[in-house]
């Protein structure tokens, strides 16, 4: 084979990835590539520098304070995501299994309405919900359980209570379509041969929609670790997660400190990843 | 699936979809390029891109511009003065006129990105009391860098219900019987500053570095206090409103919005270190392909004086055009102005005022070690 027809082969063959190829290079690539220059550059004079440093890094690792607020995203990460999955899974499990299939899509929609407002404003509508004088207050006083309005807000209960709200829907529908796909008949066959509800649920079914729950986890914990705004609009100054460092940063055009951080969450994201992905094959993840 | 099925092989796919994107380039693309802002402003009249906070203007004000002058505008929504810094830097001839804080203008202009001008050839120049004619940080020989727009200092409210002791000092505030009873804005320059003052910083947007590691350990001493560093300065009204909070640092007017908004009365009181303060306007960008016609948009816009009254009235501070203040006192609004001594213009300029910092990092790097963690 000639090298000009070897080289028209491998057009053949790889040419269909070239709009995909060039889509991931201009539109992943590239800014990914700034972000990690950024964060070996420095801030001088709210601009930045284009003098190699580690400086930015060795900042956050020296400074405990951002140890602490890394553990603090951490931990809310982790608590919202398990009670988003605790709900989310009954709530599939309950569509899929029970709900007449005519509902089924009228209640996915509802799950998805909120989505429809914008985000801002579905976080406003949590003050107004758990403020002093707020929907749960008023109702917890008018039914004679206090007598006095409860502090709600700004604790790290409250922005664990938000997180869940904003992303119970991404567990709900990923769960939902993998239980979606799963064959009851299993369930029944394993609780007529004597397996508790509870037993069945536990050995047949969570291990065959293990690929959702996974991508549930990925859907939901993942963009927790970079959530700023819950923190900053319900949380108060006494829980602030690693986002709101670099929003800090990014306000006052420190865009250098801002990537080296930003840089640090990616990293430990992609570490997760790598360790789900050994859990998960493609094969299972896609559903094949 | 085999290609025969396709109807379409990749390759003909690939080539039809070149050739549609070349369709769509030659015919819709242009179309969709005329309908943009800036090319339709080039077929009929003009537009302009101003860089600017939500509190500068009324839509309906940019349309009575629009029909007495032709200039269209497309405001875009600035989030901070070093933001809007960083983007007249790397954005070039894409704005025509940027709003900026204080200290912050000579910063742009001496950086080469505005351009002064001739501040009595505009019209609603005129409109403006003396002393905002007359800014002496904007000044560049016989120009002006920018035209006035409004002003604030930041005062200490607090609900006397609760505070019985006048805050007449900022470390009154560290009195640990206000744990978490206080809230202000989340603005490091500005919480840095006014650490700065309570330590006794002479220039408090312009600390050392000592003086911002004297600045931090306030902060310390502070957060506890602090529940909310607020986005928006109406989150500290419902909280002020509700009692949620006792004390609330804001622009002027905390205590009437409070009281707007059906909560408590509040009272206000001026640390005796002094108080930081802001005063805004509009700057000529240098690179802009517009700058013919900004007196006359600056003029037409600042003139409606109805518009500059009202936006008085829904945002709460004062602005620095006196005809407005005159229709103000007409319209019976006159104790609400006094109260937030829109006749005074002169006060602005007795406070700290608002700039950009010559050690930044060190201040954000203060800020976030304290309220980051």
């Amino acid at each position: 084979m000639g090298g000009g027809s070897r080289a028209a082969a491998h057009l053949g063959r790889f040419g269909g990835l070239v709009p995909a190829a060039v889509y991931f290079v201009l539109f992943f690539f590239v800014p990914f590539g700034l972000i990690v220059c950024f964060s070996f550059w420095h801030d001088f004079d709210y601009r930045v520098v284009h003098h190699w440093t580690l400086e930015n890094y060795r900042y956050f690792i020296h400074q405990h304070v951002y140890l602490h607020t890394m553990w603090a995203t951490l931990w809310m990460g982790i608590a919202a995501t398990g009670i988003t999955l605790a709900l989310a899974f009954p709530f599939a499990y309950w569509l899929s299994r029970y709900v007449p299939g005519g509902l089924q899509k009228p209640l996915l929609v509802l799950v998805i309405v909120p989505f429809w407002t914008s985000y801002l404003l579905r976080m406003y509508s949590w003050l107004n919900t758990l403020g002093r004088k707020g929907l749960v207050n008023t109702a917890l006083e008018k039914a004679g359980i206090t007598d006095h309005p409860l502090t709600l807000l700004y604790s790290r209960w409250s922005v664990v209570v938000v997180l869940v709200y904003l992303y119970f829907p991404f567990a709900a529908l990923t769960l939902y379509s993998s239980i979606d796909r799963f064959d009851w008949d299993q369930l029944r066959a394993a609780m007529d041969l004597g397996a508790s509800p509870l037993r069945a649920i536990g050995r047949i079914l969570v291990p065959q929609i293990r690929p959702g729950i996974i991508t549930a986890v990925i859907f939901v914990f993942i963009p927790i670790l970079g959530e700023y705004l819950p923190p900053q609009i319900i949380g108060g100054t006494s829980v602030p997660m690693l986002g709101n460092v670099i929003d800090n940063f990014q306000r006052e055009a420190l865009y250098a400190r801002a990537s080296a951080i930003a840089l640090l969450i990616a990293a430990f994201v992609i570490v997760l990843l790598v360790l789900f992905r050994k859990s998960l094959s493609a094969k299972e993840a896609y559903g094949a | 699936m085999t290609e025969a099925q396709r109807g379409l092989t990749r390759k003909e796919l690939l080539a039809a979809g070149a050739v549609g994107a070349a369709g769509v380039y030659f015919t819709g693309g242009r179309a969709l390029a005329a309908g943009s802002p800036a090319v339709a402003g080039r077929m009929d009249g003009v537009t302009i891109a101003w860089l600017t906070w939500f509190d500068h203007f009324f839509p309906q004000q940019l349309a009575v511009t629009k029909k007495k002058t032709g200039i269209s505008c497309h405001p875009k929504l600035a989030p901070s003065d070093s933001e809007i810094y960083t983007t007249i830097r790397q954005t070039g001839s894409q704005f025509d006129i940027a709003a900026m804080d204080a200290l912050w203008v000579p910063k742009l202009h001496k950086d080469g990105y505005t351009d002064s001008f001739d501040l009595s050839s505009i019209g609603a120049s005129k409109q403006l009391y003396s002393d905002a004619r007359n800014i002496k940080y904007w000044k560049d020989g016989s120009n002006t860098m920018a035209f006035p727009n409004g002003w604030s200092t930041v005062n200490v409210y607090y609900n006397p219900k609760y505070v019985k002791t006048k805050p007449t000092s900022y470390d009154a505030l560290l009195d640990p019987k206000y744990k978490k009873k206080i809230a202000y804005e989340n603005q490091p320059e500005n919480i840095v500053a006014i650490a700065g003052l309570a330590t006794g910083a002479k220039q408090p947007f312009q600390q050392s570095v000592a003086q911002i590691k004297r600045s931090k350990e306030w902060m310390k001493k502070w957060k506890p206090n602090v529940l909310h560093l607020a986005d928006q300065n109406t989150e500290n009204i419902n909280l002020a409103k509700d009692e949620t909070v006792w004390i609330v640092l804001g622009n002027l007017g905390v205590d009437l919005r409070v009281k707007a908004a059906g909560g408590p009365l509040m009272k206000q009181a001026v640390p005796k270190e002094g108080l930081i303060g802001w005063f805004d306007g509009e700057q000529m960008v240098k690179k802009s392909k517009h700058k013919d016609v900004f007196a006359e948009f600056i003029d037409v816009t600042y003139s409606q004086t109805s518009y500059i009254a009202k936006n008085f009235i829904k945002n709460g501070r004062p602005m620095f055009n006196e005809k407005a203040y005159k229709l103000l006192v007409n319209q019976g609004y006159k104790h609400r102005a006094d109260l937030f001594h829109y006749n005074n213009p002169e006060l602005i300029f007795q406070s700290h005022i608002e700039g950009p910092s010559k050690n930044i990092q060190a201040v954000t790097d203060a800020f976030n070690e304290v309220f980051g963690g």
